[in-house]
């Protein structure tokens, strides 16, 4: 497994976009097993969605929004890879950063 | 690592399960509130499942998500209500029982009770269509349009007045009685009649899209035949005429997608097996002493299926099936059908005179069939200026380039009849 690990911070756009139906759904899950099969080994944590929270400041703790309120950080993996060109081919191919409006922001994680 | 395989249109054949479960726990006047618990109940298994992988048994971690959605949006609902005025006494089914409990059988039950619900006498046909299409196949609207030629606004105003329907229906209804079932079961049929002719008759371009809906037609006519709300010769006749007609489908294109005459298809491309399940519903349906379209419909099917050329049909017998369902089913469509039917027993001449002092109805006058079906019959007779004359016509309403390839060549002059 390649040594250099990656933070993929997903976003998309907030309350747009339609409803997927069943099929697409189905098709969605189809696509999904198969990126993550061809990337098996640059997967490290599936990681997973990002829910509701605070931010805490010497102020001590807000409610969001933390960013601009358009975007919403959706969910965060970490894939290794032996350079960044890599690990943006196993972000780009990732079903879910196909669909319109949405991005992933690919970050290279420095370890002591 | 092993890709976890769900069955083919898993998630469709789950929206409709569980829909039909829920909507029959809770009261089919909920219908919205169900359809959105079990949507977003399939979300979280998409983004769940993808991560974590599959779960023991799929369809009962979604019912136990979908149900605790619903519960939970219920409970809110009425609580909030309850605030506002007190005296409400809304009461949201039996719910409580737990989710743990379903069995196969129920779940036929369910899915049939749904359909029966789509069939409410006080929904418009076109409207019955598109809940069925929705609730039961899991079609979402894009697809129904796509599938019906309509366009998206419109499938959201027709499923709009049937859920309206259905909301205003009492509270807590319980079990349709036996007589709602036997009134509304020839509404059933016809729904999921039309459900195939969608399908089979489409022109739409997509081979796998058209066969989609006669495969959901099937589904749920095997269902209907099974049950005993819906057993009945009339039943069993709809299932063998879908069979029989489903079991020639993939022999109707050629390999780039033109279509091809009867007389040019490759008889070795029927599925025999599919054939076969027809004749068997056909001899289930000839109990008891009532004649249907669909007997008709499927007794001409069957002389189709069972001839081993175009030549050895048993033209006279075809024939025969059509003027029967001119009389249970009068159709300008069938008197036409007929006519081509008959010149290819006694011939063109006698084809032709059945048509002759006909008046077709503007619909039909209007369409590529009527204008091709007098310039095939008018060119075998020799009559070349009228056959030009209707040909082109013909070639100028055909409804997509498939159609109109197969007219050409068809109505070729010279071409042998």
């Amino acid at each position: 497994m390649p040594k250099q690990k990656y933070l993929c911070i997903q976003r998309s756009q907030s309350g747009k976009g339609e409803k997927p139906s069943p099929a697409q759904m189905e098709e969605m899950y189809a696509k999904f097993h198969a990126w993550k099969e061809k990337f098996q080994k640059n997967i490290v944590d599936m990681g997973g969605k990002l829910g509701s929270g605070k931010v805490v400041t010497s102020e001590g703790a807000t409610d969001g929004p933390f960013v601009e309120a358009k975007e919403v950080v959706g969910g965060f993996m970490i894939v290794s890879a032996e350079s960044l060109e890599e690990a943006l081919e196993v972000a780009r191919e990732c079903p879910g950063v196909v669909m319109p409006g949405s991005s992933v922001e690919v970050r290279e994680i420095h370890t002591p | 690592m092993t890709t976890p395989k769900l069955v083919e249109h898993f998630f469709r054949h789950e929206y409709g399960r569980l829909v039909a479960t829920l909507s029959r726990r809770v009261g089919v006047q909920y219908i919205e509130d169900v359809e959105d618990a079990v949507q977003s109940a399939l979300m979280t298994a998409l983004e769940t499942w993808t991560v974590a992988g599959l779960p023991d048994n799929p369809p009962a971690w979604l019912f136990r998500v979908a149900h605790n959605n619903l519960m939970g949006e219920l409970r809110r609902r009425t609580g909030r209500r309850r605030i506002l005025e007190q005296n409400v006494k809304e009461d949201i089914g039996t719910l409580e029982n737990g989710p743990e409990i379903f069995l196969a059988g129920e779940v036929r039950d369910d899915l049939l009770r749904m359909l029966f619900d789509c069939c409410d006498e006080a929904i418009p046909v076109e409207s019955q269509l598109v809940l069925a299409l929705k609730t039961l196949c899991g079609f979402g609207i894009r697809e129904i349009a796509l599938r019906l030629f309509a366009s998206e606004a419109n499938v959201y105003k027709r499923l709009g007045r049937a859920r309206s329907r259905l909301r205003e229906l009492p509270l807590r209804p319980g079990e349709l009685t036996g007589e709602q079932y036997s009134s509304r079961l020839p509404a059933v049929r016809k729904i999921l009649y039309l459900v195939f002719t969608e399908g089979y008759l489409s022109s739409h371009a997509e081979m796998a899209i058209r066969r989609e809906l006669c495969d959901e037609a099937i589904r749920l006519a095997t269902i209907l035949a099974e049950h005993p709300a819906g057993q009945a010769p009339e039943t069993f006749a709809l299932l063998a005429l879908m069979h029989l007609h489903a079991a020639r489908m993939a022999a109707r294109q050629d390999s780039s997608g033109g279509l091809l005459l009867l007389e040019e298809q490759d008889r070795e491309l029927w599925d025999q097996q599919g054939i076969q399940i027809g004749l068997d519903w056909l001899a289930r349906s000839s109990q008891g002493d009532r004649f249907s379209r669909y007997h008709a419909e499927a007794g001409i099917a069957a002389e189709h299926c069972l001839a081993h050329s175009f030549q050895e049909t048993r033209w006279d017998k075809v024939v025969e099936c059509y003027a029967l369902l001119e009389r249970i089913a009068p159709s300008a469509i069938h008197t036409l059908n007929r006519a081509v039917a008959v010149a290819e027993w006694q011939g063109p001449p006698e084809g032709l005179a059945i048509l002759k002092g006909f008046e077709p109805p503007t619909w039909l006058a209007g369409s590529y069939i009527w204008a091709a079906v007098l310039a095939d019959l008018h060119r075998r007779c020799g009559n070349a200026d009228t056959a030009n004359r209707y040909r082109d016509v013909a070639c100028k309403s055909a409804p997509t380039p498939a159609v109109k390839e197969l007219l050409q060549r068809r109505l070729q002059i010279g071409s042998p009849g």
